[in-house]
């Protein structure tokens, strides 16, 4: 797919160049939609299953028709899972692309970034998997089909406190990160409420590679467990590390974890240990067994939530514009707010007055290597 | 007091990483006095090239998680990394202190690389894009053009920064922008003493940046190139007058300080296994640190200054608030050089006479 | 043994020498002397190559030296003691002198090379375990002769070595100068001192601004007026 030549190495310059002479210009017999993710960097999986997901639709859609009788395209970008480069790259796309709908990011310092210029532009914005509350509290364009943080840590506190009878948790929270911050605060609230003790509370940023400092720490304190709201290649080290420093309780995570890379980068380390999801491959149902069997067949592996919330994105997106009946963005807005009880991979979709998906979550543990399904916890 | 020897034991692993890169980045500043910035970059090619190493099928098929297999991926590595090194010093430095045949031939053919994959993509375009920019460049010295050799530390001091931009960008499209995962080639035990749990792989680590750093005593301060490498250092005039070719030492110095570098990649990238092409910026930032507050051009002092770097992190971090983290090792080195400005173990050095 | 042939050179637009002719043959002591900035060190830069010639040639025994690197042209049999001695301040005595043996392969050789070094300067014996910088003026100037020695040069170049001596240390160095000669080496001295220059050398050379101006054994030029006014301090 991405085909890399060490000859292209001198060339970011030219190659950025070049880029910019192929303007691409939405012609009247297509629809334009702009998708930003991170390709590439310390969470790329993320970006790579998110559009693989919104690719599926995309294929889907245009080979019943396409919508309005035009065709649909989606101009991909990547922004490097920086902050600063996903708001860049969603100026671009708006002012140069001309995209009238946008679909992104997955994590939600980079959606915050890059929220307001599509809210200011009036092009609405739909995340498939930003979790963080301040999403959509940006304004009456930016959208998310997924959950939210305050439901995502209660789910795990009480997963925590009453399914596996914990009293003693320690928190390692990456505080650089709007999602992890957010995660680990609802965490901590409602885990004391039902009755638990966070023991310990450290912090780590995104790209640091020793944790032995914060895990030695926490191992002082005797949690019975771990809550790590992070993405997965810091979780990943930090299961290996807390190994070699004798730490034998299982960590706890949100959907940060969920990734192909999750178990190569954490091994054995990871063995028991706990994080909440969007769904489960093993969910019997025909329509989720019918998207990871395509999945497979397409791109030669699991797809992950990300992928699923992806493909919900894309499919909530196209449906409010065959709703609206036109592809102006303010009338794909109006349509978007009137979503319900929309039918996909993830579960049922309804949005409410704040623009955020209601749905269930899932607790998914690692076991084998391989990701298996819990529970269900309803909203 | 467990709790306390623990993160004794991590801040030194943690430390001799960034003994290692120091290591190398004081050598090469005592002999040349040059912050070779593309160090750290050579760090992170040594990571990828044990990474590529470790991964190959040949590799695969005939070794295991052994002591073996990690001894031929940290050879094979420093074997590469010293070859870039002395690659960087031919084509990038040494232009920079005396007029070099061929140095235009080489940067018009990179050139020419690019522009042969821009307009043909294909591997016979990007060799005739090789072809035209090195018949470009040797047209351009025969007409007389040439790097000016007009040897100033500023200049130097820039080439070295682009040179490090160039492979951290090169590293970006040829390696891949997304993290890599480092396997595990050495087997792992976690020891247990008293309490402590100590992991034989930073055992390792430890050990051989600890063999390492006498090995390079041992080389500067006892043989003969390590004579040759000294007298470069103090006078390099004088030294051609010993009958020393010069630009060979040079050039020395350079494979064996990135030979340095690409063995603290391997030994870094077994502990803390996540690789990619930017992974040397702020270590060998911290290394450089460490090299001043040990005295640079003091292999000795780079070992402590690492060391002590490590530490003062892993405690900042452990004891205090991990936003420090980064900080921590500059606000120590402002600490240091106002009360010994040439570092814990370095001598004001002997004017010139 | 030596010819410089039309020789030019310069550094930038400045030119140092215009065109100057010198020889000296095997066996010779022969002195270069001039005022501060008459091309002097040049002259012997352009011949060890640290300095390249702009035009002219440079031949020794037969080899054309312009454009060799100097470490070559060093193997081939010349030694040059620098200005201002140039010792390394960061080796040990014994190690400077080492050094200055580095192309020499034969251990035994080298090791007697070494006893007439300290037979000559008995001083460095003493000393030679002490770093080079903390030495002084006159051990310095003994330990770049010394190091330039060891190379077992045929032709050895000096440039200023009085200068900044003590008179007693001037004298000490000039007599091991005629002892080195006697010796078998062939000895090219560049001085400022021109009355010492000229009483240790057989033939001399004037050098005025990048040219020469006068040349002669070295009594003749002695006794020209034009070189006891303008060198020797006499009106």
């Amino acid at each position: 797919m991405k085909r890399r030549s060490w000859i292209q190495a001198s060339f970011l310059l030219c190659t950025t160049v070049l880029t910019s002479c192929s303007r691409d210009q939405g012609q009247g017999d297509e629809i334009l939609i702009g998708e930003y993710g991170s390709l590439t960097g310390t969470t790329a999986t993320f970006g790579i299953s998110t559009m693989n997901g919104i690719e599926m639709a995309l294929d889907e859609v245009n080979q019943s028709g396409g919508l309005l009788g035009k065709t649909v395209r989606v101009i991909v970008e990547d922004d490097q899972g920086r902050p600063e480069e996903a708001q860049t790259v969603v100026t671009k796309l708006i002012t140069r692309d001309r995209v009238v709908a946008l679909l992104g990011e997955v994590a939600s310092s980079r959606t915050l970034a890059a929220a307001p210029v599509a809210q200011q532009m009036g092009i609405p914005m739909v995340s498939p998997s930003s979790t963080n509350p301040a999403v959509t509290e940006v304004g009456d364009f930016i959208f998310r089909v997924c959950f939210i943080d305050p439901f995502q840590g209660l789910v795990m506190a009480k997963f925590a406190a009453q399914s596996l009878q914990l009293t003693d948790v320690a928190v390692l929270r990456d505080i650089k990160n709007d999602y992890s911050v957010g995660l680990a605060d609802v965490f901590v609230e409602n885990f004391r409420t039902l009755g638990g003790t966070i023991v310990a509370d450290e912090g780590y940023s995104e790209g640091d590679t020793d944790f032995s400092a914060q895990l030695t720490s926490i191992r002082a304190r005797r949690p019975q467990a771990i809550f790590v709201p992070g993405y997965y290649t810091e979780v990943g080290l930090i299961a290996r590390q807390a190994k070699s420093l004798g730490i034998e309780v299982p960590l706890l995570g949100g959907d940060g974890w969920d990734s192909p890379s999750l178990v190569e980068i954490g091994g054995a380390a990871l063995e028991g240990s706990y994080f909440s999801n969007h769904y489960s491959v093993d969910d019997p149902s025909p329509a989720i067994q019918k998207f990871v069997g395509d999945y497979r067949d397409r791109y030669g592996a699991t797809p992950d939530a990300l992928a699923g919330l992806g493909y919900d994105a894309a499919q909530i997106l196209f449906d409010a514009i065959r709703r609206a009946g036109s592809a102006d963005p303010t009338a794909i807005r109006d349509a978007l707010a009137q979503t319900k009880d929309f039918a996909g991979v993830t579960g049922v979709t309804t949005l409410d007055e704040n623009r955020n998906a209601v749905k269930p979550a899932v607790v998914l543990q690692v076991n084998d290597g391989k990701l298996v399904y819990v529970e269900t916890i309803n909203p | 007091m467990e709790t306390f020897l623990q993160q004794l034991v991590n801040g030194i692993s943690q430390g001799s990483a960034y003994a290692l890169i120091a290591l190398g980045y004081t050598m090469v500043y005592g002999v040349l006095k040059l912050i070779n910035f593309a160090h750290s970059d050579v760090y992170m090619f040594g990571a990828f090239m044990g990474f590529y190493i470790a991964n190959s099928s040949w590799f695969q098929a005939t070794m295991g998680t052994s002591v073996l297999s990690g001894v031929v991926v940290l050879l094979g590595a420093m074997v590469l990394a010293s070859m870039l090194g002395i690659l960087i010093e031919r084509f990038a430095y040494r232009p920079g202190r005396s007029p070099s045949p061929g140095t235009l031939a080489f940067w018009f053919g990179i050139l020419g690389a690019g522009f042969g994959y821009l307009l043909g993509k294909t591997p016979g375009a990007v060799a005739a894009g090789v072809l035209a920019g090195i018949v470009v460049g040797v047209i351009l010295e025969k007409w007389g053009v040439r790097p000016r050799a007009q040897s100033s530390s500023l200049k130097i001091l820039i080439i070295a920064i682009g040179v490090s931009f160039f492979l951290e960008n090169s590293g970006q499209q040829v390696f891949g922008a997304d993290p890599k995962f480092f396997p595990q080639i050495i087997p792992t035990k976690v020891l247990n003493v008293a309490g402590l749990s100590l992991d034989s792989q930073k055992l390792t680590v430890l050990g051989v940046a600890i063999v390492l750093m006498v090995l390079l005593n041992v080389i500067v301060n006892y043989t003969k190139t390590g004579r040759a490498m000294r007298a470069v250092s103090f006078n390099l005039d004088a030294a051609r007058l010993m009958g020393i070719n010069t630009d060979r030492i040079i050039a020395f110095t350079f494979g064996l300080g990135s030979a340095l570098a690409g063995a603290g990649g391997i030994l870094v990238s077994l502990m803390y296994p996540k690789i990619d092409p930017l992974m040397g910026i702020l270590p060998g930032l911290k290394a450089f640190v460490a090299a001043v507050l040990g005295g640079i051009g003091n292999i000795t002092g780079a070992m402590f200054g690492g060391l002590i770097i490590g530490l003062a992190e892993v405690m900042a971090v452990g004891y205090g608030q991990s936003t420090y983290r980064d900080a921590i090792a500059f606000v120590i080195l402002v600490l240091i050089l106002l009360i010994k400005p040439t570092g814990i173990m370095g001598k004001g050095m002997v004017e010139k006479v | 043994m030596l010819e410089l042939r039309d020789v030019s050179s310069g550094y930038g637009a400045i030119e140092a020498l215009r065109g100057i002719n010198l020889s000296v043959g095997r066996g010779e002591v022969v002195s270069l002397i001039g005022a501060n900035g008459a091309g002097k060190s040049t002259t012997l830069r352009n011949i060890t190559g640290l300095v390249p010639t702009t035009s002219g040639d440079v031949v020794f025994e037969g080899v054309r030296l312009n454009g060799i690197p100097t470490h070559q042209i060093v193997g081939m049999g010349i030694s040059m003691v620098p200005e201002g001695r140039q010792i390394f301040a960061n080796l040990s005595v014994a190690e400077n002198l080492d050094l200055g043996a580095y192309l020499q392969k034969n251990k035994v050789e080298n090791a007697r090379q070494l006893e007439l070094v300290f037979a000559l300067f008995p001083r460095l014996e003493e000393r030679r375990k002490q770093l080079g910088g903390t030495l002084s003026g006159g051990e310095q100037q003994m330990l770049a002769i010394g190091r330039a020695l060891m190379a077992r040069p045929r032709l050895l170049l000096l440039d200023e070595p009085s200068l900044g001596l003590a008179p007693i240390l001037v004298h000490t160095i000039l007599v091991a100068i005629d002892e080195i000669n006697r010796e078998g080496a062939t000895i090219l001295l560049v001085e400022q001192n021109a009355n010492a220059a000229l009483k240790h050398s057989h033939r001399g050379y004037v050098l005025e601004t990048g040219s020469i101006v006068m040349e002669g054994p070295s009594e003749r030029l002695a006794a020209d007026p034009r070189v006891r006014e303008a060198y020797l301090g006499e009106r």
